[in-house]
Order: structure tokens, then sequence, then C-alpha cells
């Protein structure tokens, strides 16, 4: 009976170490990416990704730091190489955890890359794309900061060029930012980011 | 006392094992230059480092005996090395370049593609609708692309010395029978589908798969939606008729239909057509389209069908008659499409199909009344399998069923009735094989059988690419092509060959960033054509295969959207030389739909000031032979050269309105596409003439485009 107890309990620390190792390696990962070392930091998590295999956070964040990578890559070859490894990563962690906003966003982004480079090209098909992701995200998600600020920033770009008034979209900016403040999630490393650059185009909002 | 020993003999247990153990070396490529950044890993842990500027890395793990060591990097195959955990150390790891289509070597000798993100697109599916001078028609867009000629009042595609209907279309992999609206001689005609419920277009101008056939000069691949984005409807109003569209989505299943209805009388009314022609009843006609798509994990289901009713009434100038000749025209045509593609384990994919098509038509030429009927069907099951992403085999095989039969009959009432069935079977099989990222190769051939003709034909078909630089390559391609006599010439005598041709083709292409240049030169030898007695072919007309042929000449294509912002053109220039003794030719000649030089210009510039596309598309022709029966030489004069400036704009009234205004010929120049001469000699022995001119010389055209859509954002830009 002891024996079963202390193999038990020898069990229950190899679990527990396991737990420990994740968050050890994600704030790892973390702190390469703060100290621009994105290359390692999207590494490790390409590394945890694969050894949780159930896990969407680390898939995520591959995606994420390839996307952010490629904004201004103005080689073709290079931005089609890395946006493909952040769409690849992105539908894996969008097979482990469906109707996450998050992943929608994020996927949103992506699409985002593609335009940035090259508007005339990948405007036409993928801006009623992001239309619909950003739709489905507030849909799932009517109180994700994220959800409301980047759906925002969106329909304020195109308001923008029709010569609409973007005061309804400097409203739900607003609302972003005080989602942001009472924002909480229970799973660790979940995504965070989003506020300063509302703040930014909060404050443009009321200079125009 | 016993399991205290016990638990601390544990404990010692589980920290030997988490002893340290370091694993390093040193990745590079093939030439020996360090990899940067590379993931190094042990498989299922989160042990790893990425190698440093000098492709070296190092890091500790605690796990012990065999374990596989990881070296992903892109751009480059994954590697794998397995050994006991003591042994990775001072690794020399050597990655190889991963052949991908993204920046490899490509096999496009022959082909423009029109697609999103396929690497060798000339032209964006949005392209091929915002083209001035195209109006929304596909085929015309195509048309200035080089390789093909023009020949304003057919509308089809000519291509590379090649007749109209050496071209056959396909959807989705399966024949379209009739791809074109029937008319009347020298009204152009238009694709019967509409640009925007297809997602890539790939345009062949020679050398293709074997995996297509009956086809001597060209093939035309649309390939339909596979997923629509959002749910919308389209309504458009047109100065010519109107349009329906509503696409409707249901998770994984989604139905778009198009419907539309076009009436030439009120513009006739406004600007009649003054030229050779008078119109009883205007063009007319009702077309509807559907596509509904079902995906599964592993399969996709899309059953495609298009109606389309029109009819004509007009009379046309004709030399050989005192007053104008009558011809009205009632035509049925109805295509059903199924497709269906199954993705097994281990690369193996399925894809099965049929496509069938009844058309009808009702001819009338003054109190003579001709009736043909003619029903298509293709079957085909097509595998494919991925070896690796550096051979992959395509096989298939494919069954042809065509049923045709006119009966003609004259004010007396007498009549005659033509027909014939064919039963033509194919396989082919085909392979790509890449040998590196810069030498690639497709090795195919094709064997067909035909009952009608009972002979068959075994046709090989072989392209190479080189990759010369980063931005440059090398293609040729070489197959041969069989394809059966036309409906025309079957119908009163099938103990005839197919017609054949061989195409050599050399192509460099040269991508960099927004800009395309390309260049190729052909050689097309045709053999086994059809000759003829008579004037046209007729029941009494004696038939044979002694007819040939050549085309010879070079295609240059340049694009460039960057050099100037929001400004996007592309130029064409074909050389065509070309000779051919066939139908009831005397000698060998250069045909009437072949002219020696085409040239085309198309510009589309993009105002943010004017929230407006302004298009302009210029075309030029070198004159055309025709015969002058008044001289001894067969075909030896040639028409006045063709010009063509189109201009269109769209002006965004707001993100959903499109106000759209276009005008074809802007200039309104005078443009002589062949003369007929009388059948008889005058009383001075003089053969009379008269030119065939298109039946108005400019073509205005407005529009007002409106979507509604959940996001209020999508609208017909792409449409038009």
């Amino acid at each position: 009976m002891k024996k079963a107890l202390v193999i038990f309990l020898t069990l229950l620390s190899v679990k527990l170490v396991a737990q420990d190792q994740y968050t050890k390696g994600m704030q790892k990962a973390f702190d390469l990416w703060e100290s621009q070392k994105p290359t390692e930091a999207a590494n490790l998590f390409e590394r945890i990704a694969v050894a949780e295999d159930d896990n969407w956070l680390p898939y995520y964040y591959v995606a994420q730091i390839n996307t952010f990578g490629s904004f201004g890559i103005t080689d073709e070859k290079q931005l089609k190489q890395q946006l493909g490894k952040a769409k690849e990563f992105l539908d894996i962690a969008k097979r482990l955890s469906p109707d996450n906003p998050e992943l929608l966003v994020q996927e949103a982004m992506i699409n985002t890359a593609w335009m940035a480079y090259d508007g005339a090209t990948y405007g036409p098909t993928l801006a009623a794309k992001n239309t619909q992701l950003y739709a489905k995200a507030q849909a799932l998600s009517p109180e994700n900061p994220r959800v409301v600020f980047t759906k925002a920033e969106w329909d304020m770009g195109s308001a923008r060029y029709f010569g609409k008034d973007i005061t309804p979209y400097c409203k739900d900016v607003t609302r972003a930012l005080e989602l942001f403040a009472t924002f909480k999630s229970d799973i660790a490393f979940y995504p965070s980011w989003g506020k300063k650059r509302a703040e930014e185009v909060a404050a443009q909002c009321k200079t125009e | 006392m016993k399991t205290l020993a016990y638990t601390i003999f544990i404990f010692l247990g589980t920290l030997i094992a988490f002893g340290q153990q370091t694993i390093n070396g040193k990745v590079t490529d093939i030439s020996n230059a360090p990899v940067v950044g590379a993931n190094v890993y042990l498989e299922g842990t989160y042990d790893g480092a990425s190698t440093d500027e000098n492709g070296n890395f190092v890091f500790e793990t605690e796990e012990t005996g065999t374990q596989t060591l990881v070296i992903s990097m892109l751009s480059y195959d994954t590697h794998y090395e397995m050994g006991d955990v003591s042994l990775l150390t001072n690794l020399k790891l050597i990655l190889r370049e991963a052949i991908n289509s993204l920046n490899g070597v490509t096999l496009t000798a022959g082909t423009f593609e029109a697609g999103d993100n396929s690497k060798v697109s000339v032209l964006k599916p949005l392209d091929i609708v915002t083209t001035a001078g195209a109006a929304g028609d596909f085929v015309a867009a195509l048309q200035t692309l080089p390789g093909t000629t023009t020949v304003s009042e057919d509308g089809r595609l000519f291509v590379r010395g090649g007749a109209a209907g050496e071209t056959q279309v396909f959807i989705d992999g399966l024949r379209v029978f009739q791809p074109f609206n029937a008319t009347a001689n020298n009204i152009p005609t238009r694709g019967r589908f509409s640009p925007f419920l297809f997602k890539g277009i790939t345009f062949s101008t020679g050398g293709y798969s074997a995996e297509y056939g009956q086809a001597l000069s060209s093939v035309l691949l649309l390939n339909t939606v596979d997923a629509p984005d959002q749910e919308k409807t389209d309504i458009s109003i047109m100065s010519v008729g109107g349009g329906l569209g509503h696409t409707e989505i249901w998770g994984n299943q989604s139905l778009s239909i198009n419907t539309q209805y076009i009436n030439l009388s009120p513009y006739e009314a406004l600007l009649p057509s003054t030229q050779g022609v008078r119109w009883n009843n205007p063009f007319e006609s009702i077309a509807g389209e559907a596509v509904f798509r079902s995906r599964g994990d592993k399969s996709l289901f899309k059953f495609y069908t298009n109606f389309n009713h029109s009819n004509l009434d007009i009379a046309q100038e004709n030399i050989n008659f005192e007053e104008f000749v009558p011809f009205r025209l009632k035509n049925n045509n109805l295509y059903v499409n199924t497709s269906f593609k199954y993705f097994f384990p281990d690369d193996w994919t399925l894809h099965a199909g049929s496509s069938i098509s009844w058309d009808t038509n009702d001819i009338g030429i003054f109190e003579n009344t001709i009736t043909t009927n003619e029903r298509g069907n293709h079957l085909k099951l097509k595998v494919k399998k991925a070896f690796s992403n550096r051979f992959i085999l395509n096989f298939g095989s494919e069954f042809f069923h065509t049923d045709f039969d006119e009966t003609f009959v004259d004010e007396s009432g007498f009549n005659a009735t033509s027909s014939y069935n064919d039963n033509l079977v194919a396989g082919f099989v085909e392979s790509d094989i890449f040998f590196s990222n810069a030498f690639a190769m497709k090795l195919g051939a094709r064997a067909e059988h035909s009952s009608v003709l009972d002979r068959g034909s075994i046709s090989p078909r072989v392209s190479l690419a080189y990759k010369s630089s980063e931005k440059g390559q090398f293609s040729v391609a070489y197959g041969d092509f069989y394809q059966n006599p036309l409906n025309e010439v079957l119908r009163f005598d099938q103990n005839l060959q197919s017609e054949k041709t061989s195409h050599y083709i050399l192509n460099y292409q040269y991508l960099s960033n927004g800009r395309t240049f390309r260049a190729e030169a052909f050689y097309k030898d045709y053999d086994q054509l059809i000759k003829f007695n008579t004037e046209l072919p007729q029941f009494d007309s004696q038939f044979d295969n002694t007819g040939n042929g050549y085309a010879t000449g070079l295609d240059i294509f340049w694009r460039d959207n960057k050099s100037v912002k929001n400004l996007d053109y592309w130029v064409s220039y074909s050389f065509l030389d070309t000779e051919r003794d066939f139908r009831n030719f005397r000698e060998s000649a250069t045909p009437n739909f072949a002219p020696r030089h085409n040239f085309s210009v198309v510009t589309k510039y993009w105002s943010n000031k004017l929230k407006s596309q302004i298009g302009l598309t210029y075309n030029y022709g070198s004159g055309r032979p025709f015969d002058n029966p008044n001289t001894e030489a067969f075909l030896a004069e040639k028409t006045p050269s063709f010009n063509n400036l189109s201009f269109n704009w769209a002006y965004l009234l707001d993100q959903q309105k499109i106000l759209y205004f276009s005008i074809n010929n802007v200039l309104g120049l005078n443009n002589i596409n062949n003369y007929e001469y009388a059948n008889t000699p005058n009383m001075d022995g003089f053969f009379e003439r008269q030119a065939i001119r298109p039946p108005a010389d400019s073509f205005f055209f407005v529009g007002f485009f409106w979507t509604i859509s959940t996001d209020k954002k999508s609208n017909q830009l792409d449409n038009l």
C-alpha cells in the first residue's frame, strides 16, 4: 500500500515537473522574444508546440512571431515562406481549438500582412475574408478587447478611405480600452497584446 | 526500512536520469554554407537550440537512450538524425533545399495561369474582368495575351495559327462541349461563363499535359471557386440588360447562383448598327448558372450547371444577294458538371467527374431551316500519387460520347439529315520529376481510340525546365496532339483519320517582384488535316486527310505593376508565320485568321482621389490575308491592319455601389476583317467585293452594380 503511494507520489512529481517545464519553457520563450531574439523564441515555441501537441498557445505564438516578423519584408520569396509557416501553425492551432476568437484575429493579421505587401493583388480577395473573420470573432466573443479593437481598426481603415465618419469606430476603440483594463483569462500565457496600439489609435481619434 | 531504501533508490535513479548530456554540432547546406536560425531539438522534448550565425548549435538534455534529433528550417527539407544521446555530439548536418512551388523551377512552357497565388500567374482573376474592351468576357481578356490572334468578327480563341475549333475548354478538368454562345456569321460571340464563379484560369497555348486531348492548339482550363468567402447578393443594371446573383453558405456547404438577362433592343433602338446589318430582333439571352459545393474533411464535391437560351433575328448584307440575307437563330444549351475529389492517406488523391451537355439550334436562312442537336458526355477518373515532393505521378482514363444530328429542310419541303455518334476512350499517365529546385521534368503519354474513326493514337508529351538564375528559367516542351475532325465534317464522312499537330516550344521566363517577362518560340507541324473539294463541307464532298501545314513564331509578354504607383500594364507581341493546305485550299497559304503581327497593350490605373479604376487597351493586328478571285494568286492580298482602342471607367460610389462605363473602339476606327467576293463576275468579267466590317464601329456600355452583403464592404469590381 505504502509502495503504491510512493509510486503515485513519484508519478505526481514527474507530472508536476512536466507542468513546470511547460511554464518554464513558455516563460523562457517570452524572455527570448522580449530580448529581441524572435528566431530563438519562435524555435522554442515550436519545440514546445510539437512536444505538447494538444495546446494551441505555442502554435499561436509561432504563427504570431512569423506574422509580425513579415511586415516590412520586400522579398516575395521570403515573405511567402514566413507567412506560409505562420498559416501552417495557425491551422494546427485552429484544429486544436476551433472557434477561438484569438486565432481568428491572428488569421486576419496574416491576411493583413499580405495586403500590406501588395494591396492591389491581395486586397480584393483577402479584404472580404478579413471582414468575415472579424465578424465571426465578434459574434464568438463580443467582450474580447483584441477582437473589439482589431475589428474597429479594420473598419476605420475602410471608412477613412471612403471619406466616411470614423466616430463610431473611435467609440469602439474606447470601449476596447475599457475591456483591456478588465480582461482576465484563467489560461496561463493567454494572449494579452494590443493595449498599447489601442491607446495610439485612441490618441489619433482625438486629434482628427 | 525496506520501503525507505526503495524510495531512496527510486530517488537516486531519478537523479541519474536527470544527468545532463550535451548535444552539439553544425548545420550547413549542400554548398557548405552555414544555416542560421535552424531549430535543432530532440523530438517530443523542449530540449533544443537555434543555430548561430556560423550554423553551430549546442544544448543540454536530460534524455537518455535512443532519441531522434530534428533539424527544421524554412525552405529546407526537415532532417532527422536518430541515435543514442551520448553519440549526438560534434555532428555535421547537411540540409537539403526543399522542393517547393514557391520558388522552385516550374513547368511553364506554353502555359499562362491566372490565379491568386500561383507563382506563374500572369493575370489575376480580377484582371480578366477589368480589362478595357473585354466587357466582362474572359475570353476577350485572354485575347490580350501573346499567342492569340485578333479575329474580331469571331470572338473565339485562335491560337498560334490554329483555327478556333482547335481550342478546347475544361471546367474542373471536364470538357465543355459548347463554351461559346451561338451567333450569326461575323457577329462576335462571347464565352458562356461568368468569370466570377472561377478562381483560376490556365490558358495553355501549346505543349500541354497528357491529361488533355482532342485539342490541336490550345486548352483553356477553368476551376470553380472551392469555398466562397461570404454570403451576398449582387444586383446589376446595365444598358444591355440586368443580372441577379446570390451566394448562400451553410457550414461546409455553399451555393452560388447567377442569372442574367441580356437584350440589345434598347441599345439598337438608340444607336442602331448600320454597317451591313439590320436587326429584326436583336440578340436576346437568358442565362443561369449555379455552383453547389460540399466540403468534407478529406473530400470536395462540386456541382456546376449552366443554362442558356438565346435568340436573334438579323438580316445581313451579302454580295451574292440583292436583298439582305435573313438569319434567325434560337439556341438552348444546358451543361452539367459534377466532380468529386477525395484525399486518401499517403498522398493518394482520387478525382472523379462527369460532364454532360445538350445543345440545340434552330436556324432559319430565307425559308430554309436547319435544326441541330448535339449531346456530349465526358467521364473521367484521375489518380494522383505524390511519392515525395520530388516525384508525383498522375494517371487516369476518360470516356467521351458525342451524338450529333442535323436536319435541313428547304422551302419545298425537301429534307436531309446527317448525323454521327462517337465513343472515344482515352488513358493517360504522366509524372512530374523534380531533380532539384533548378531542374524538373514532366513526362507523359496519352492513348486514345475513337469508335467513329475506328482508329487509335498514342501521343507522347515531354517538358523540361531549368532555372538558370534566381529569377530566370528556360523551358522546353514537345508533344503530339490529335483531334477528331469537326462535326461539320464527321456528319458527312466517317472514313477519316484524326488531324495531328506536333508542338516544339522553347520558353524563357523572368520573374522579379511585380515584373514578368516571357519569351516563347514555337514550331508547330500540322499533318493529316482534312481537305474537301467543295466550298463548304457538304453531303457530296470528297473528304480526305491529305492536308498539312506549319506554324512558327515568337511570343513576347511583359507585365509590370511596380514601376509606376497604382499603374499596372502589360504588353504582348506575337509574330506568326504560318501556312497550311487544308479544307478547300488549292495550295498551301496563310489562312485569313492568321495575321503576321499581333500587338496589344493593356493599362489599368487606380486613382485613390477619384476612387476609380481607369483602363485603356490597345489592340493591333497586321493585315489579314484574303483571296481575290480577280488575280491568279491564292490568298495573296491583305486587308488593312486592325486597330482598336478601348476605354473603361469603374467608379466606386460607395463601398458597395459601382458605376461602370466603357467604350470599345473610342476612336471609331474603321476596321475591315475580310472581303467577300461575288460568286460570279460582273459584265466586265470582274468579281465585285464587299468589305466585312463590324456591325458598328464602337460600342458603349453603362452599368450600375450593387452588392448587398453582411459585411457591407464587398462590391462587384471583380465581376466587371
